[in-house]
């Protein structure tokens, strides 16, 4: 089999990627492990969040944080590129409705009331921005075990919000105690009364000049069109908050992107590992692909490597402090000899920031910044520098590092 | 300053003041338990499990193989419901020394252990995963027994008669009335005041920390050397029976199945303080090479958590402190009338988890002579509360409850399938804002995500059930987060690190828990508590 470019992993970046490449006409194949990181993500596009104080404009932010962090993504990818890639992907992700810039970070509230900054967010999230300090109801659904509207809305009234909270009897699946975010999203997709229910219980709660927080589960295939309605039924303002995975809005960005991919023409294969390479005079000829019952090779004129960081199984640390790349065994940078975490969960962890280095185009080289393959390119959580959760950056990064790849490979291929 | 009044005070709340409180309560004394944590924090809690049959001492310690074996029994009897039935196997691996069979064979039949040679080839069938290497294996009464469960039981069945339960009371001083102990001042953790506690009788139950307790009742020199063991616990039944290395006792030669997991212990390195057990990834090293001497793989398997515990190891002339595991494991009780003209004080340490019973039963009686009062123990004939005290603990048993209430109830706790309304009812009965106390009952957070989805949704539920304001909340979910991080983190590697980078994700990532808006639990006077809407 041939194509022109084999993307290895299908997180945001892969996707990314492989979705900017169809757009430039060529033959491309997705071949992931699994569904990756979208559906753990909380469906905003976070660019940078705390460097570490909170950042309120992103755009001057992340100027100052490469000046003194020539080793972070940012610094490779810079600001004009990441404007350029925002600007993308709102594009891709069509009437999910995504909005905001690199002026300023929306602050949104997680499911335990913190003021979380980030960049963009779909249509049915930006309701929510507390800048705005609007008037909350947080309602939860009381079948879903993953949302806690009365701990959130207190978080947010100590935080100077004015913020109630309600739990709502309607389920989708009235007689069960225990009916997942995925459940209630695919019941509004079908609608048959739920969306109706729903809507009639929250109005009946729901004070003037509110504003309702619900947990984002509110769709998935129709979530747009579920949104708009529960609005227009209710007479309020709604908007979601991410909570636990698997995430709805981390998802429906997935189902965007790789449905595009498929109208595109591209190939997804799910269920393959990427094992291993055939090389020859420092390029990549094939990726070597591990399905449940053989290996086979994809070959193609480039490779973008995006199988994430230790999360997602990119890198691996071994007993004894070695970190592998698992895919083609690139050298990993930022590894150390002494600890490698903090003695505070939330505290820094040394070992965050390893992964690979790489050059302008995204080549992953040594220590002695030398290209290892030339027609290998890296992107996403696996790139070396960041500390994404801490800094509320692996969105921003996974993107922009996803059309450069792209870019570089086009302005190569094309 | 709040004062309560008892007959007989103990201190500390392992297994050993648990049983001492309810052996001291049936026989008839109006008792009280204070640790300065919670029940079951210290060594009991941090030990593998293991309920001994005697035979890893039996060439060794013959007086331990012999309490062990009786007690062994004993507690099949009165404490089932907390203790597995797994049978134990010893095996002859071939890092062993294959003359030691013999001995350990003789060694069972001098102490009474039961002891059965088998086929290798049927010890393989029995637990396929062993070393296919081994040479010889005998089968023991070996189990497994759930140290916390062990200690409720007790501690219920001593409120049944009367007993008063106090953890988190810290004991500040000792009170004395001339060459006698009074009792004791605490301090109650929770409000902040001191308590003072009038005894007739103390009980110094406080294991690693017995010499410190005595020091602290003018008692000095008594000493107890903390001898620190690790374990790690893998997130898979490796093996169904416990399995021991036939062979001298020594490091990481025991794999313990209880509940969920399978654990490897231990080590044993003497050290100074019992409150500072830091774990080397050396030690972790040896302990997963150790164990892939009796499981082979066992290194490359998914570890879920390492932690230390400290053994009490009474120290006598005979034996130098430097290897703390030929110090007898003997059971050690201190009358301090005699050693010290100090009355109304005994000191129980030393001993194991197995034969915490029997320690009780011992101590109570050193009090009743010394009280001049002839009162027989009954912990041995009455079988602890429970809700199936008839029979041994069921791994399939919490699987079986969920199914019966799949419809009903929400599973807040995926991996050890612990249900809404068993937490909701445990945080009521415990009355605790820490979640760490709710672990200790019900294994929250203790399976492969080690607490990744199920710490938020307790915490929201806590926050709901014990009307917490925020901040409150916010300090019971970050010390629980941080509890579990403390026990993964000298293990991550390989997929440990990628689970908890995914908990990392939610916390950090997703939720964002370390902006939440911030302020000590309950430090500020009138907390701004959101409107609920019915």
């Amino acid at each position: 089999m041939s194509q022109d470019v084999v993307v290895v992993g299908g997180g945001l970046a892969g996707l990314t990627a492989a979705l900017r490449l169809v757009q430039d006409g060529l033959r491309v194949v997705v071949v992931a492990k699994g569904v990756g990181a979208t559906h753990l993500t909380g469906g905003t596009i976070d660019v940078l969040g705390y460097t570490p104080d909170r950042v309120d404009s992103p755009r001057s932010s992340v100027s100052e944080l490469v000046a003194s962090r020539p080793d972070h993504p940012y610094a490779r990818l810079g600001v004009e590129l990441l404007e350029r890639s925002l600007d993308w992907f709102t594009e891709a992700a069509g009437t999910l409705g995504y909005s905001g810039s690199l002026d300023e970070n929306l602050l949104l509230p997680s499911a335990v009331g913190a003021q979380r900054p980030t960049a963009l967010a779909p249509a049915s999230m930006a309701g929510g921005d507390l800048r705005k300090s609007p008037r909350l109801l947080l309602a939860g659904f009381r079948a879903l075990k993953d949302f806690y509207p009365a701990y959130l809305a207190d978080n947010l009234t100590r935080a100077g919000l004015e913020a109630r909270s309600t739990v709502l009897a309607t389920s989708p699946r009235p007689g069960e105690a225990d009916v997942n975010g995925l459940i209630h999203a695919a019941a509004l997709d079908a609608d048959g009364g739920f969306r109706c229910r729903l809507a009639e219980e929250l109005a009946a709660r729901v004070e003037p000049g509110e504003s309702v927080g619900l947990p984002a589960v509110l769709g998935l295939e129709k979530a747009p069109e579920v949104w708009r309605e529960l609005q227009d039924r209710v007479g309020a303002p709604i908007f979601e908050i991410p909570t636990l995975p698997p995430s709805v809005p981390g998802m429906r960005v997935h189902r965007r992107f790789a449905a595009a991919l498929r109208k595109g023409g591209a190939r997804s294969i799910v269920g393959a590992v990427a094992v291993g390479a055939e090389t020859r005079n420092g390029s990549i000829d094939a990726v070597v692909v591990q399905d449940a019952a053989r290996k086979r090779s994809y070959r193609a004129r480039a490779f973008v490597l995006a199988t994430g960081g230790f999360a997602s199984g990119g890198l691996e640390l071994e007993l004894g402090g070695k970190v592998r790349e698992l895919v083609l065994g690139l050298p990993v940078a930022g590894t150390l000899d002494g600890s490698a975490f903090a003695a505070g969960a939330l505290d820094p962890h040394p070992l965050s920031r390893a992964g690979l280095a790489v050059d302008d185009e995204l080549h992953p080289v040594d220590a002695d910044g030398k290209v290892v393959y030339d027609n290998v390119y890296a992107a996403g959580a696996m790139l070396a520098g960041a500390e994404p959760w801490r800094e509320k950056s692996g969105d921003g990064i996974s993107i922009a590092s996803g059309i450069r790849a792209a870019e570089a490979i086009g302005e190569r291929l094309l | 300053m709040t004062r309560i009044s008892t007959e007989v005070l103990v201190i500390g709340g392992g297994a050993t003041g648990a049983g001492v409180l309810r052996d001291a309560a049936m026989r008839g004394f109006d008792a009280a338990l204070v640790d300065r944590v919670d029940f079951g924090e210290g060594t009991t809690g941090r030990y593998h499990g293991l309920l001994h049959s005697g035979g890893r001492y039996a060439v060794k310690d013959p007086v331990s193989a012999r309490e062990c074996i009786a007690e062994n029994g004993i507690l099949r009897r009165i404490a089932g419901e907390c203790i597995e039935d797994t049978g134990g196997l010893f095996v002859t691996t071939p890092a062993d020394d294959p003359d030691y069979a013999d001995r350990f064979v003789q060694g069972c039949r001098d102490t009474g252990v039961p002891v059965e040679e088998i086929a290798v080839a049927e010890a393989l069938r029995r637990e396929p995963r062993l070393n296919p290497r081994i040479s010889r294996a005998f089968v023991v009464p070996d189990a497994s027994m759930d140290a916390w469960k062990t200690i409720w039981a007790c501690v219920r069945s001593a409120q049944e008669y009367g007993a008063r339960v106090l953890p988190y009371h810290p004991v500040v001083r000792i009170l004395r009335d001339g060459d006698r102990v009074a009792g004791a001042v605490c301090r109650d953790e929770r409000t902040g005041e001191d308590v003072e506690i009038e005894a007739r009788f103390t009980i110094n139950a406080t294991g690693a920390w017995a010499g410190r307790l005595a020091d602290l009742a003018g008692a000095p020199g008594v000493t107890v050397v903390p001898g620190k063991g690790i374990m790690i616990a893998s997130n898979h039944r490796l093996v169904n029976t416990v399995v021991n290395r036939c062979e001298m006792p020594g490091d990481g030669d025991i794999i313990v199945p209880i509940r969920t997991v399978s654990v490897i212990g231990t080590t044993d390195s003497p050290v100074d303080d019992p409150d500072d057990l830091p774990i080397t990834a050396e030690e972790v090293r040896e302990m997963l090479d150790a164990g892939d001497q009796l499981v082979p793989g066992f290194s490359s398997a998914r570890q879920l958590r390492v932690w230390a515990g400290a053994r009490p190891l009474f120290k006598d002339d005979k034996a130098p402190a430097a290897d703390t595991r030929d110090i007898s494991r003997g059971l050690a009780l201190v009358d301090h009338a005699e050693r010290d003209g100090l009355g109304g004080l005994i000191t129980i340490t030393g001993g194991k988890a197995t034969t915490f019973r029997l320690m009780a039963e011992v101590a109570v009686d050193a009090m009743c002579k010394q009280l001049g009062v002839e009162r027989r123990s009954r912990t041995a004939e009455e079988v602890l509360p429970g809700e199936n005290p008839d029979g041994h603990y069921w791994l399939g048993s919490r699987l079986a409850r969920r199914e019966r209430t799949m419809h009903d109830d929400q599973l807040i706790c995926e991996c050890e399938l612990v249900t809404r309304g068993r937490l909701e009812e445990a945080i009521a009965r415990r009355g605790t804002q820490n979640l760490d106390d709710i672990r200790r009952v019900l294994r929250l957070g203790m399976g492969p995500c080690q607490g990744g989805f199920c710490i938020y949704r307790a915490t929201g539920i806590l926050h709901d059930e014990r009307r917490l304001d925020g901040p409150a909340a916010n300090a019971a979910l970050r010390a629980f987060v941080q509890e579990r991080w403390k026990g993964v983190q000298p293990i991550l590697f390989g997929d440990q690190l990628r689970q908890a980078r995914l908990d990392d994700w939610i916390f950090q990532g997703l939720l964002d828990i370390e902006h939440v808006a911030d302020g000590e639990a309950g430090a500020e006077p009138e907390p701004v508590a959101a409107k609920e809407v019915a």
